[in-house]
């Protein structure tokens, strides 16, 4: 069976690439059941090739369309579930946009030590995460990991350093400690580059 | 789709299809629940309704969201366990609305479709 793995892997990629507009959830559960299908018609029919399986599961394009279609006709239906029509209100913004402003929030702060600087990168790091919550390219999971690693802890980190030290600029320590916190951001922005949704 | 057959009337016959599938599943449903690869293989089998069985998985998938249908896992003896689909109330009650009023619906087709035979057989 093992073999068989890389064409039905490439098949349900292309499927969750054609239907990336659609909610995580409702993505989610779209892959798993045409995963189930694949493998009971494998079962059932051990004769057939993956391919005639495949083939007549149909074009990924076709099936995502329709998914979006009935994402569409549900949503009035469905206000129970809250997050059905998110995707249509959510920004298309290019996952690039909120990793680089986390990211880059740091090393401007570390380059712009006066006080306008501090608050363009705070400013920064608040619309990049916004941007980052507001995505269709992660799981809500993945945006509170997030947050949590590339705003939250460096804003607590720098916060609690500057009250305990006076203020942003205290030599060799301190530099350590702004490349950590980069190292962090960098780091957390990379995985999540990674993990993200075409 | 039928290879060679004109976009525009495979286009009606799509609209017709997405019109009345739901109900199709539904009442695939009424005597005993049914995992998702029987029934796509009875749409198969019916042939006007057969489409490419993967775009059944996201109507399921409403289906049960508008709690007309609910699911179950089933083991089965021979492979994967099985997601068995099943009627609830309101799903029963939408089938029997929908087989209330097909049959004049049907008819009221056959009788235009009959009197009078327009030159173009465009059903858009």
């Amino acid at each position: 069976m093992k073999n068989l793995a890389d064409p039905v892997r490439s098949y349900l990629s292309t499927v969750e690439r054609e239907a990336s507009a659609l909610s995580a959830d409702r993505r989610q559960e779209l892959l798993a059941d045409l995963a189930e299908h694949i493998e009971v018609t494998r079962a059932e029919r051990p004769d057939a090739t993956i391919g005639e399986v495949l083939a007549e599961l149909g074009d990924p394009r076709t099936i995502a369309a329709t998914a979006l279609d009935e994402a569409g006709n549900g949503a009035a239906g469905a206000s129970a579930r809250g997050r059905a029509d998110a995707p249509v209100r959510r920004g298309k913004v290019h996952p690039l946009v909120p990793l680089l402003m986390l990211t880059l929030s740091m090393p401007f702060m570390m380059v712009f030590t006066a006080a306008p600087g501090q608050l363009v990168g705070v400013l920064f790091r608040v619309t990049g995460a916004v941007l980052l919550c507001t995505s269709v390219h992660w799981t809500t999971a993945r945006k509170t990991t997030g947050v949590l690693l590339a705003a939250v802890l460096p804003s607590v980190v720098i916060g609690t350093w500057n009250l305990s030290t006076g203020g942003p600029e205290a030599g060799a320590p301190a530099l350590l400690a702004n490349l950590a916190v980069l190292a962090l951001l960098t780091g957390t922005a990379a995985w999540l580059w990674r993990v993200r949704r075409a | 789709m039928e290879p060679g057959f004109p976009t525009k009337q495979a286009r009606a016959a799509a609209q017709l299809r997405k019109g009345v599938l739901e109900y199709c599943v539904l009442a695939l449903m009424r005597d005993r629940p049914r995992y998702g690869v029987e029934l796509l293989q009875a749409l198969e089998d019916s042939g006007a309704l057969a489409t490419s069985q993967g775009t059944v998985y996201p109507l399921l998938s409403r289906l049960r969201r508008d709690d007309l249908v609910t699911t179950t896992w089933q083991e089965s003896v021979s492979g994967p366990p099985r997601r068995y689909y099943a009627l609830t109330d309101s799903g029963r009650a939408a089938l029997d609305e929908f087989s209330r009023v097909w049959p004049g619906f049907r008819d009221a087709v056959d009788a235009f479709l009959t009197a009078s035979r327009p030159s173009t057989g465009d059903l858009t």
